[in-house]
């Protein structure tokens, strides 16, 4: 017994360095924060009431890039501006003629971001709204520029939003001239990435990219960004698509919060299959 | 009421002493998250808890720096809604890597001199390395290649945010 106390303290180090990594595996394996509930929900709080207190501190970098942003977005919105009165008169009258139903719209909710929080290039943002005002867990977040990401979890006034920029970030999407879809990851770049694209498929540089209405999380035809580039790699079936977002997440201050959630019957019957599969796999 | 605080009862206390620590890594887990954009250069930032372990470490011993890096690790994880376990990981190998250069009744010598940035240096190279490796390991990118950029950049700053503790102490010690 003596023997194995002083050997427990000769080797106290190792032996706490050994028991602490196992247990940083474990919690890696418990999962992400979400799985905690309400303690995560005290945390968003918490951090989003600070956040809130400093929110009037200016970033002068991020206010020029702002003001560079809008100056651009204006001249684009102005040409977009009138297309979009012919487009609509147009859209009319198609739809008329094919009896097809008006997109549904959802409700918008508009929030502060109060802060941003950039820890080891993972991006988050926290806005002034939370469950009391009505945002949900899973809805998404658009601004008039594009998609800004996800709500990843609430408290009554403040949310925290996944960015694009993540590195969790996977978004069905579809690329809008010739239909191709694709799934929307991030590399650790200041773009996004087209993933799951064949080398035959039509994708062009200029190609805007939108949300696809297969994604169960965000909701259909939102702008994501444009191609940017378009590479076939020698030793890959697939092709490199590189997108521009088109929300600057820089500069980004105010949002909207989608009122969409997934159709939890449509969410349950596609993770009752998956678990199926898993089972026959297993089997 | 006035409230009377012997400075001396840090040295001779040592549960004060970890009291304090815990409310210094939780000021700055705060402080990390809420004012380093200001600071953030390309989402780079540096990482005011791993010069906390490293400190702790180098005062206090390599056993105390093992359980100072998880414990600030998984605050860190916790406040920046990271996977509960990769900085805790990561930041207790970092307080173990500094623990070796622990030397009893010299710590305060370390610190305020150039071998305390060499050490932090070291510690966030070895908590990069390790923290990157489980960051990018869900992400079709290369390691090597995103850790020469973020990694190395993420040590570099790290190391210039430590000059400040560095020269509060050597001024402390030259007075």
């Amino acid at each position: 017994m003596q023997r194995f106390i002083a050997f427990v303290v000769r080797f106290k180090n190792y032996i706490a360095l050994c028991v602490l990594v196992v247990m940083s595996f474990s919690l890696m394996s418990f999962g992400d924060l979400a799985q905690l509930g309400g303690f995560r929900a005290v945390i968003v709080g918490s951090i989003g009431w600070m956040q809130s207190l400093f929110a009037w501190i200016p970033n002068p970098v991020a206010l020029k890039s702002e003001n560079t942003a809008l100056r651009e977005l204006n001249l684009q919105l102005s040409l977009e501006s009138s297309r979009s009165r012919q487009a609509m008169v147009e859209n009319t009258t198609l739809r008329k003629m094919l009896e097809l139903q008006p997109m549904v719209e959802y409700r918008l909710i508009a929030a502060d971001v109060v802060g941003k929080t950039t820890t080891q290039m993972r991006n988050y943002a926290t806005i002034n709204k939370g469950t009391a005002d009505g945002v949900k867990e899973g809805m998404s977040c658009v601004t008039d520029a594009g998609l800004v990401g996800l709500i990843i979890g609430a408290s009554d006034h403040y949310a925290v939003v996944q960015l694009l920029l993540n590195r969790d970030t996977r978004v069905a999407a579809k690329v809008q001239r010739s239909r191709v879809d694709g799934i929307i990851g991030w590399d650790g770049e200041q773009t996004l990435s087209l993933k799951n694209v064949p080398r035959s498929f039509d994708v062009q540089a200029g190609d805007l990219v939108l949300t696809s209405s297969y994604s169960a999380k965000y909701p259909p035809n939102v702008i994501i960004g444009r191609v940017s580039q378009v590479t076939d790699e020698n030793n890959s079936l697939f092709r490199k698509v590189v997108v521009e977002p088109a929300v600057n997440f820089a500069t980004v201050e105010q949002v909207f919060v989608v009122e969409f959630l997934p159709d939890s019957e449509r969410v349950a019957l596609e993770r009752d299959i998956e678990e199926r599969q898993r089972q026959r796999a297993r089997d | 009421m006035a409230v009377y605080f012997d400075r001396s009862q840090f040295t001779t206390n040592p549960a004060l002493r970890f009291v304090a620590y815990g409310v210094i890594a939780m000021v700055l887990s705060v402080v990390h998250v809420v004012f380093l954009r200001f600071v953030s250069v390309s989402s780079v930032t540096p990482d005011l808890l791993l010069i906390l372990t490293v400190w702790i470490a180098l005062s206090e011993g390599q056993f105390v720096g093992l359980f100072a890096g998880f414990l600030s690790g998984l605050l860190f994880d916790a406040v920046s809604a990271d996977v509960l376990g990769t900085n805790a990981l990561a930041k207790t190998f970092a307080g173990f890597a500094a623990g070796y250069f622990y030397k009893e009744g010299f710590a305060m010598q370390t610190i305020g001199s150039y071998r305390f940035l060499l050490i932090v240096s070291f510690c966030a190279f070895v908590h990069n390395l390790i923290y990157f490796f489980f960051y990018v390991r869900p992400m079709q990118i290369s390691f090597g290649e995103h850790f020469l950029i973020y990694g190395i950049a993420t040590t570099l700053y790290t190391t210039v945010a430590a000059v400040f503790p560095m020269l509060v102490v050597n001024r402390k010690k030259d007075s």
